[in-house]
């Protein structure tokens, strides 16, 4: 269980999050050690003051949910993110380019993002939701060339979270050269356990307190 | 037909839109006359080179659609996207400011905007979908204590699009300090006059057929 925390970046992204839930949030990952706050960038300040003295980090999104923002855009986000005390950076790869075929642009937009936080964590989404798998082989290559440390699944905000297929094949490409993140639709203990043991090394999700503490859906009905 | 297709901002902002989607919007909109189309920070200069001789604008989006990305980020891309051509930007407004009523921050990241980019129009989506009538007229307030240039009722990604009750709501707050803009869900001309009609002076659409074909009939009618 102790260690099932430390797979957890507990997240609030959605856009009428206020202050006070922050907090609140910030609370919850200090009680429960979780790995991280995952946080708007806007809150990237206040998430960080409100978890000084605790070991917990601090996560932010950039470019988030859609990707689509130019590369100056992500790469002045992430910058701010950091001045404002992110350790962690989850960016969206933009999948527009990758569509297009231009990966050179793709490519471009993640190593300029990993150049700002060399010592960091940089974690790229690749909604995979929009993606055949042909193209979550590619976007997992392409991210980890240029220098992602962490592919991820889903921005929570697209069709669809994780699933067991997408994060098998996401794994067959990262081997040891990056790590998963599998997000989006998580909120069980059972569901959390399976991605772990298919390598999973991080969990992104709002129901962290219900995954570590096992009260889940699936044993509220016991 | 010309001073309709005038009011109407022709918008791709799905974050899967290839560049050959981008292409064909801008011909599109070249075609039908369209005052500009509206797009992601990413394809400004794609759009800039295709739209340079015509008289079409190019709008393009800042903290989109969350409007949750931090002040000096939002900062930083529009001054980016205006350097790649941008003629006009909408950003999202903090929603979870607003509703932690930190209204002082609202204000600075709508003027540090309007500061950045001068004399360039900026539109403020409220994303009335998320707002009580009272945030409405609230947030409309600080878009004129901000110089915002536009008020636009929604991004498209949120929970619902523009209704009439709320432009009227807007209109009655801001009177012709701020103009108006109507977006989500607006797939006719039938329903584009109902808004024109009551006050507001630009519209989004991102559907060409059924436009057109309106826009046709419409014109035979005139």
């Amino acid at each position: 269980m102790e260690n099932l925390s430390q797979y957890i970046d507990h997240t609030l992204l959605s856009a009428t999050a206020t202050s006070d839930a922050i907090k609140q949030l910030c609370e919850e990952a200090k009680t429960y050690q979780f790995h991280a706050v995952c946080v708007n960038s806007c809150y990237a300040s206040l998430a960080n003051e409100q978890l000084k003295n605790s070991q917990v980090k601090v996560c932010c999104v950039v470019g988030f949910p859609l990707g689509a923002m130019s590369t100056e855009a992500k790469v002045a986000e992430t910058k701010q993110a950091i001045l404002d005390g992110a350790e962690e950076i989850d960016m969206v790869i933009n999948l527009g380019y990758l569509k297009s075929k231009n990966f050179d642009d793709v490519w471009t937009d993640i190593e300029e993002v990993k150049k700002c936080i060399p010592n960091g964590t940089l974690k790229v989404i690749l909604e995979t939701c929009y993606l055949d798998d042909i193209e979550i082989i590619k976007a997992s290559e392409l991210a980890i060339q240029s220098g992602a440390d962490y592919i991820k699944t889903s921005t929570g905000f697209g069709t669809s979270g994780a699933t067991i297929h997408v994060v098998k094949i996401m794994k067959s490409v990262a081997q040891d050269y990056a790590k998963v993140k599998a997000s989006g639709g998580i909120k069980d203990y059972e569901t959390a356990k399976e991605y772990i043991n298919l390598g999973v090394e991080r969990i992104g999700t709002s129901s962290g307190i219900a995954i570590v503490t096992g009260i889940s859906s699936s044993n509220k009905t016991y | 037909m010309n001073s309709i297709s005038k009011r109407i901002d022709y918008t791709l902002l799905k974050p899967t839109s290839t560049e050959r989607e981008i292409i064909d919007l801008c011909h599109e909109a070249i075609l039908n006359d369209f005052h500009s189309i509206c797009i992601n920070s990413s394809y400004v200069s794609l759009a800039k080179q295709l739209l340079e001789r015509s008289d079409i604008k190019i709008c393009t989006v800042v903290g989109f659609p969350l409007g949750a990305t931090s002040t000096e980020a939002k900062v930083f891309e529009a001054k980016k996207a205006v350097e790649d051509g941008a003629d006009e930007i909408e950003m999202v407004i903090n929603l979870g400011f607003l509703k932690s009523k930190n209204y002082v921050s609202v204000l600075k990241d709508i003027s540090d905007v309007k500061i950045a980019i001068n004399k360039i129009p900026l539109k403020v989506i409220l994303e009335i979908s998320e707002l009580s009538k009272n945030e409405i007229i609230k947030a409309a307030e600080i878009c004129i204590d901000g110089r915002a240039d536009y008020i636009k009722t929604s991004s498209g990604f949120s929970k619902g699009g523009a209704t009439l009750t709320a432009t009227k709501i807007i209109k009655k707050t801001v009177k012709d300090r701020t103009k108006i803009q109507a977006s989500g869900a607006i797939e006719d001309i039938e329903t584009a006059l109902k808004y024109l009609d009551s006050g507001v002076h630009r519209i989004s659409m991102t559907s060409i057929p059924k436009t057109t074909k309106s826009l046709r009939k419409y014109s035979k009618k005139a």
